[in-house]
C-alpha cells in the first residue's frame, strides 16, 4: 500500500527552529515530526511513503536514507518545482501512487499530530464503498478553519465551508485522506487546493464520506499549537504505552526523557516536557510544558515553561524562560537573564532580559 | 644607478558568517561582502578602487571565515575581469585582525613568478645583471647599478564605505617612512566613542595615541579601517606573539589575572590590530595617520547599505557618471538624483526613480510607480503605481499594485528602514512601514513596527 505526505514549503509559522532544518524535520516528542507519521503508516502496511516537497530536498533526501533503512520501508520524494498546493503534489507524484493494484492510498498533512486510526479509515473506506475517505475532527472554534458539513450516520459530506461566519457544524479536516486511484484523474498538474476544488466534486457526486477522528489532533505548524500538542500527545501516551513516559520522584505528570540524557539533583521536571538526546539538565532545575531539544545545556536553577528550547542552546544558571519563548539552534541565555516570550533566532547570545514577547534577530 | 621597482599587495578581512548576526535578513541569502551597493558586491569597491588608483598592484586577497564556496564565482569572475589576481583565503580558526594578516604571510609576500621574469628582463638589458631575489625592502649592487624591491600592503576592511585615497595613502606613507599610516576621519565627538580614537602631530602625523572604544571622549578622529604597511607589520605581530607566549611560559598566571577576560580567551596566536598593535606602537614614530576629508561610513546593518549604496551612487557621477540613469519620463522613466539600473531591468517610463536608487538585474518596475531611497535586488517586480521609500526589497520579492513600501530612513536603527527578504510578496494596497520581514512571507494585511518571521 502506499501513501503521500504534504511536506509543502518554507515552515515559516515555525521560525527559528525552520532556520535551521526543514519543518518535518523539527522533532516533536523527541523524534522528528514526520517519523510520527511514518511509523504510523508502516504500522498499518504501507510499503511507499512519498514526500511531496518544495524546499530542501538535499537535506530531507539525507535524513530519508537513515529511516529507510532503519523502517525498511521505502521512501521517495517528489519535488514541485512551482508551488502546487494542497492537491497538485498529488498529480505529480500520479506514477508513484498508482501501480495498477487498485489499492486505495492515503494522504497525510505533515503538520498533523494525531492518534493515525489507519486501520479503521481502511475499514471504513471499504464499508461505504465511495471514492474518498477524510477524517474529521471536532473543534470548539470551527470558523478559524474550514467546515465539513456532514450526514451523522453514514459520514457522506455534503459540503465545504471555509470559515464560516454562522454555526454550520463543528468538524473540520483533520488531513487525513485514503484515496481511490480514481480520484487521481479529477486533479490537473498545476496549483490545484484539495479542499476548494477537489473534494467538493467528489462530495458533489455523493462519493466522498467523512470519519471523526478518535483521540486527540493538532496542526502543529507553529510554536503555540506544538506546545498544546505535546500535552495532547504525551497525555495519548500515558493511555496506551505509559513505559515510554519517564517517572520517579522529580517527575510530574507526562514527561518524555532521552535515555541519553542527564538530569540533575532536585530538579522538578513536568508536566508535558519532553527532553531530547544527549541534554544535561544540571541539578535545581524546574521544566514544565517545554521542550528541551538535543544536545542542550540547562545550568543549575533555571526555570523554564511554555518555551521551546532549539538544538545545542544553553539556558544559564537562574535565568528564567516562560510566555512562549522560543531558542532557535545555538542560542545562549546567559545567567540570570529573564525571557518572557522572546523569539531568538539561531547563533546568538542573550545578555540582557527580555521583559516583553519580542523577536531578536 | 638605482632602480626602485615597487610591489603593492592589497588584503581585504571581509569576515564571517556567525560573527555579525546585525545583517539579517539579508545575511541568510548572501555573505554580507557580496551584498550590493550602487549595482556592485560591498567587496568590489575597495577592489575596483585599488585596481584603478594603484599603478604596481600584484595582487589582491580576501581574507575571511566564509566557506571558499561562496566566493568562487566572484574571484574567477573578478580576476578576469580586472586582468589581476584575486583570491580568497579562508580562516581556519580566528587570529584576531591582526593575526589574520599574519596568518597568510606567506602568500601575501610571495612573488608572482610572471613579475620576477619581468623584472629579470628589464634588468639583464638594462645593465645585463643577476637579480637577486628578495622578499623585502633589499638592495644589492653590482657594477655601478642598484635596485631596491620595495613592498607595501594595504589592509582594508570590507565593511567600510568611503572613497578609498589609496594613492594619497601611499605616497603620505612613503614620505613618512615608517611602517605603517592610518587612515583616518573627523567625526562628531558624540559618535567617536563607537570607534577608534587616535592622537596625532598635527606637524608630523605621527600617532601619538590610540585607544579603542573610549568611555571618555578622547579625539573627534577615529580609524577607518583603512592601512597600509611595510613588511614590518609581520615582525611586529610575531612579536606580539612570542612576547604572549614567553609571559605565558614564565609564570602561572594567578587566580586574580586568570579572572581577567583579557588573559583569560586569548591564545598566543590571537593579535588583534587595535589593541596589540595600534596602541603599543603609538608615540614610537613607527605610525603615522592620513586624513580623509571625504565621506566614511560603516556598513554594519542593512539600512546602511542604502546609505552607501547612495553615496557610491553619488561618487559616480564624478568618476563613472555613464554608470548611472538619466530619464526625463518621455522615452525612457523619468530619472531624479543619482540612480543606477541593470541594463537587462525594465522600468515603465512612466515611473520615477530616484534619488540615491539603485535597481538589479531583471528588476521589472511597473508603471507609474515610485521609488525612493532603495535597494531593488534581482528579478523583484514592482507593479503599477507602488511607493518604495527608505526599503531594501529582496531578490524575487513583488510589490503589489498601489502598495506602500516604507521606512522611517532612520539607517543605524533596528526598524529604521523596511527590509524585505527573498521571495516576499506584498499584496495590492497592502502597506508596510518601519518593518523586517523574512524570506517566503506573503503580505495580504498592513504592518507596521514589526518583524515578521
Amino acid at each position: 500500500m502506499k501513501a503521500l505526505i504534504l511536506v509543502g514549503g518554507f515552515g515559516t509559522r515555525l521560525r527559528p527552529l525552520t532556520l535551521s532544518v526543514p519543518k518535518p524535520l523539527v522533532d516533536f516528542a523527541n523524534k522528528p515530526m514526520i517519523l510520527h507519521q511514518i511509523e504510523a503508516l508502516k504500522d498499518i502496511g504501507v510499503t511507499e511513503v512519498v514526500l511531496a516537497i518544495n524546499y530542501q530536498p538535499e537535506v530531507m533526501l539525507n535524513f530519508l536514507k537513515d529511516f529507510e533503512e532503519k523502517l525498511s520501508i521505502k521512501i521517495t520524494c517528489s519535488q514541485e518545482t512551482e508551488p502546487l498546493g494542497t492537491a497538485g503534489p498529488l498529480a505529480l507524484a500520479r506514477d508513484k501512487l498508482i501501480d495498477g493494484s487498485g489499492e486505495p492510498f492515503f494522504v497525510l498533512n505533515s503538520d498533523v499530530i494525531s492518534e493515525y486510526p489507519l486501520k479503521e479509515m481502511i475499514k471504513f473506506h471499504k464499508s461505504h464503498g465511495g471514492e474518498a475517505s477524510i477524517m474529521v475532527t471536532k473543534v470548539d472554534e470551527p470558523s478559524k478553519y474550514g467546515v465539513v458539513v456532514m450526514e451523522e450516520t453514514t459520514g457522506k459530506v455534503e459540503k465545504f465551508v471555509e470559515k464560516p461566519k454562522l454555526f454550520v457544524g463543528n468538524k473540520i479536516n483533520a488531513g487525513i485522506y485514503l484515496l481511490n486511484p480514481s480520484v487521481l484523474d479529477h486533479i490537473e498538474l498545476r496549483p490545484t487546493s484539495i479542499e476548494k476544488e477537489v473534494f467538493p466534486k467528489i462530495a458533489a457526486a455523493k462519493k466522498l464520506y467523512a470519519m471523526v477522528l478518535p483521540g486527540f489532533w493538532m496542526d502543529i505548524g507553529q510554536p503555540r499549537d506544538y506546545i498544546t500538542g505535546l500535552r495532547l500527545y504525551l497525555n495519548s501516551l500515558r493511555k496506551k504505552t505509559s513505559s515510554k513516559l519517564a517517572s520517579g520522584p522529580h517527575i510530574l505528570g507526562n514527561v518524555i526523557v532521552h535515555e541519553t540524557a542527564k538530569i540533575g539533583e532536585g530538579c522538578l521536571i513536568g508536566p508535558d516536557v519532553a527532553i531530547g538526546p544527549g541534554c544535561i539538565i544540571e541539578s535545581g532545575v524546574r521544566l514544565s510544558s517545554c521542550t528541551v531539544m538535543r544536545g542542550v545545556r540547562i545550568k543549575k536553577h533555571a526555570c523554564i515553561s511554555n518555551s521551546i528550547i532549539g538544538w545545542h542552546s544553553t539556558v544559564g544558571q537562574w535565568a528564567r524562560v516562560e510566555n512562549m519563548t522560543i531558542l532557535g539552534e545555538d542560542v545562549h541565555v546567559c545567567d540570570e537573564v529573564y525571557s518572557n516570550g522572546g523569539v531568538v533566532l539561531p547563533h546568538k547570545e542573550i545578555k540582557t532580559s527580555i521583559l516583553n514577547p519580542e523577536i531578536v534577530m | 644607478m638605482v632602480i626602485a621597482e615597487e610591489r603593492v599587495v592589497a588584503v581585504i578581512m571581509v569576515g564571517g558568517p556567525t560573527k555579525g548576526t546585525r545583517f539579517r535578513p539579508l545575511s541568510f541569502n548572501v555573505p554580507k561582502p557580496l551584498f550590493p551597493l550602487a549595482g556592485q558586491p560591498m567587496v568590489h569597491h575597495p577592489i575596483s578602487s585599488a585596481c584603478q588608483k594603484i599603478p604596481n598592484l600584484a595582487k589582491i586577497y580576501l581574507i575571511g571565515f566564509y566557506e571558499e564556496r561562496e566566493f568562487a564565482l566572484y574571484v574567477s569572475s573578478i580576476s578576469n575581469e580586472l586582468k589581476l589576481p584575486v583570491r580568497y583565503l579562508k580562516e581556519d580558526k580566528p587570529h584576531g585582525s591582526a593575526g589574520g594578516l599574519y596568518n597568510f604571510k606567506d602568500l601575501i609576500m610571495e612573488e608572482d613568478p610572471v613579475f620576477y621574469l619581468y623584472l629579470s628582463i628589464s634588468y639583464m638589458l638594462a645593465n645585463y645583471l643577476v637579480l637577486v631575489i628578495c622578499s623585502c625592502s633589499c638592495s644589492c649592487s653590482w657594477g655601478s647599478s642598484y635596485f631596491l624591491l620595495q613592498s607595501h600592503i594595504f589592509l582594508l576592511n570590507c565593511d567600510v564605505c568611503c572613497s578609498f585615497p589609496l594613492p594619497q595613502m601611499l605616497d603620505a606613507h612613503k614620505k613618512y617612512g615608517g611602517m605603517g599610516t592610518i587612515l583616518v576621519v573627523k567625526v562628531s565627538p558624540e559618535s567617536a566613542s563607537e570607534f577608534g580614537e587616535l592622537v596625532a602631530d598635527p606637524v608630523t602625523n605621527e600617532l601619538l595615541h590610540y585607544t579603542e572604544k573610549p568611555e571618555t571622549f578622547v579625539s573627534d578622529r577615529i580609524n577607518c579601517g583603512v592601512y597600509i604597511f611595510t613588511p614590518d607589520i609581520f615582525t611586529a605581530i610575531e612579536g606580539v606573539s612570542s612576547q604572549r607566549k614567553d609571559r605565558a611560559n614564565l609564570r602561572r598566571v594567578s587566580s586574580f589575572e586568570a579572572m581577567q577576560p583579557d588573559s583569560r580567551s586569548l591564545t598566543a596566536n590571537y593579535v588583534r590590530l587595535d589593541q596589540d598593535i595600534l596602541s603599543p606602537l603609538a608615540g614610537k614614530k613607527q605610525l603615522y595617520i592620513y586624513e580623509t576629508v571625504d565621506f566614511w561610513e560603516q556598513i554594519k546593518t542593512p539600512g546602511m547599505s542604502i546609505k552607501c549604496s547612495a553615496l557610491y551612487l553619488s561618487q559616480f557621477r564624478h568618476t563613472a557618471p555613464h554608470l548611472l540613469e538619466n530619464g526625463d519620463g518621455i522615452k525612457k522613466a523619468c530619472i531624479i538624483g543619482d540612480v543606477y539600473i541593470h541594463p537587462s531591468a525594465k522600468v515603465h517610463p512612466s515611473a520615477k526613480i530616484g534619488p540615491g536608487v539603485s535597481i538589479s538585474a531583471n528588476a521589472r518596475i511597473g508603471a507609474g510607480a515610485r521609488l525612493i531611497n532603495c535597494i531593488v535586488l534581482d528579478d523583484v517586480e514592482i507593479k503599477e503605481n507602488a511607493v518604495v521609500i527608505h526599503a531594501i526589497v529582496g531578490w524575487k520579492s513583488s510589490i503589489g499594485r498601489w502598495a506602500r513600501v516604507q521606512g522611517r530612513g532612520d539607517y543605524n536603527a533596528k526598524l529604521g528602514v523596511t527590509i524585505l527578504g527573498e521571495s516576499v510578496a506584498v499584496e495590492d494596497e497592502v502597506v508596510v512601514i518601519n518593518s523586517t520581514v523574512l524570506p517566503h512571507k506573503t503580505l495580504n494585511v498592513g504592518v507596521q513596527d514589526e518583524i515578521i518571521l
